[in-house]
């Protein structure tokens, strides 16, 4: 159960009932996360749009590239959350169950379903969520061989703001909606979680009847 | 050297707006913005997010000022911890307050209330594991604060996990944020 409560629709003011508006003709539905920001609508709306900018066709950065990016980031915070939603986001782009399979660890670098600019990004998104401040200057060089500094600070972002809002979620407690269970989470089957409190959520989601 | 260039003179609108409001706010365009100068849509939801978070909310800007140190020291980030310093001072907050979010002497000073102990005791544990706040971490913090100030400070804490992760990702010089004295 979530920390505060959700705020609903119909209690919503209206700045969160816009964000509300704009996030179901995106995503098809409010989902929980949103939902716990109508506390502070002002901040929510301005969060959101970070969001909102991400998860589309970028004129920079595609959005499947984009996924590779937030599974692999939010994986490696556990965020049974944002890597349960992602897995079926990437999945509706083309990203194939082996190729997400192969995105935990260092798998992918060995793995024939990456290319080499994906692998050098995703060496970088290990690198911003470990140690930011260290990252090889080879790491660097391969990733400006494929992407140019537009595209680069959209690579980055990216992994930041998930690292934001994974983080923001699962402080928060705010739960996967029941249109999620019965997903059996591909990335957390293939590499448990390293945290314990993480854990013991995906034992609890698991445990959830799949969604009539 | 920053990992991607600064971009002084922009000349796509969606950038100059990033940096009219970076002016509006901060007297000056941030190196961090111009950093995110190559990619419009970044730039300018993220510069308008950071612009928002730097001011008073629900939440006294002082006391956020002190939240972004221990967030920022949480993680081990060293993007414009400086300038934050410098800030967290303008606003009226002690040297004694500023030194002891730096380490783990908040807990014992007598300079915070339970309130502000809380929250720092949240920023802390987000910093090791974000799933496992608990309980114990809670109920503190609603004791004290509003459910919009701990949205608000949730998300300052992580938004702050985004940008020192950003900024020293991309190894962004910051040595003062706003033009002139904030207090």
């Amino acid at each position: 159960m979530a920390t505060l409560p959700y705020i609903e629709p119909e209690d919503a003011d209206p700045i969160t009932a816009q964000v509300y508006a704009d996030a179901e003709a995106r995503f098809e539905m409010v989902l929980n996360i949103f939902k716990i920001t109508g506390h502070a609508p002002e901040m929510g709306q301005k969060m959101w749009q970070i969001f909102f900018d991400i998860l589309q066709e970028g004129p920079t950065v595609d959005w499947y590239t984009k996924e590779l990016l937030i599974l692999k980031a939010t994986k490696m915070g556990d965020c049974l959350y944002c890597v349960t939603q992602h897995e079926v986001v990437s999945a509706r782009l083309g990203v194939t169950e082996e190729k997400q399979r192969d995105i935990v660890g260092v798998e992918y670098r060995r793995s024939e379903h990456y290319t080499e600019a994906e692998k050098a990004i995703l060496d970088l998104c290990s690198h911003v969520v470990l140690n930011p401040e260290e990252i090889p200057a080879d790491v660097w060089a391969r990733v400006k061989e494929h992407y140019n500094d537009g595209q680069i600070v959209e690579i980055v972002t990216t992994i930041g703001a998930y690292l934001q809002v994974s983080k923001f979620g699962d402080a928060l407690g705010v739960e996967l909606e029941p249109v999620w269970h019965g997903h059996e989470p591909i990335l957390f089957a293939e590499e448990p979680p390293t945290s314990a409190a993480a854990q013991h959520h995906l034992d609890h989601f698991m445990a959830q009847a799949p969604a009539s | 050297m920053p990992a991607v260039a600064l971009v002084e003179a922009p000349t796509d609108e969606k950038v100059r707006d990033a940096y009219r409001i970076a002016e509006e706010h901060f007297g000056h365009v941030p190196n961090l913005v111009k950093a995110l100068g190559s990619n419009p849509d970044m730039c300018h939801s993220i510069t308008d997010f950071f612009a928002q978070a730097l001011q008073d909310g629900m939440v006294p800007w002082a006391f956020k000022e002190l939240v972004i140190l221990k967030t920022l020291r949480a993680i081990g980030a060293y993007y414009s911890y400086g300038a934050h310093e410098r800030i967290a001072a303008e606003l009226g907050n002690s040297m004694e307050k500023i030194g002891d979010v730096a380490n783990s002497l908040w807990e014992s000073s007598s300079e915070f209330t339970d309130g502000e102990k809380a929250v720092f005791k949240l920023v802390e544990q987000i910093g090791i594991d974000a799933n496992d706040v608990g309980d114990d971490i809670w109920d503190p913090l609603k004791a004290n604060w509003s459910a919009g100030q701990l949205i608000e400070l949730n998300a300052l804490i992580t938004t702050f996990v985004m940008i020192g992760r950003t900024g020293d990702a991309l190894g962004v010089a910051e040595p003062y944020l706003f033009a002139n004295a904030v207090g």
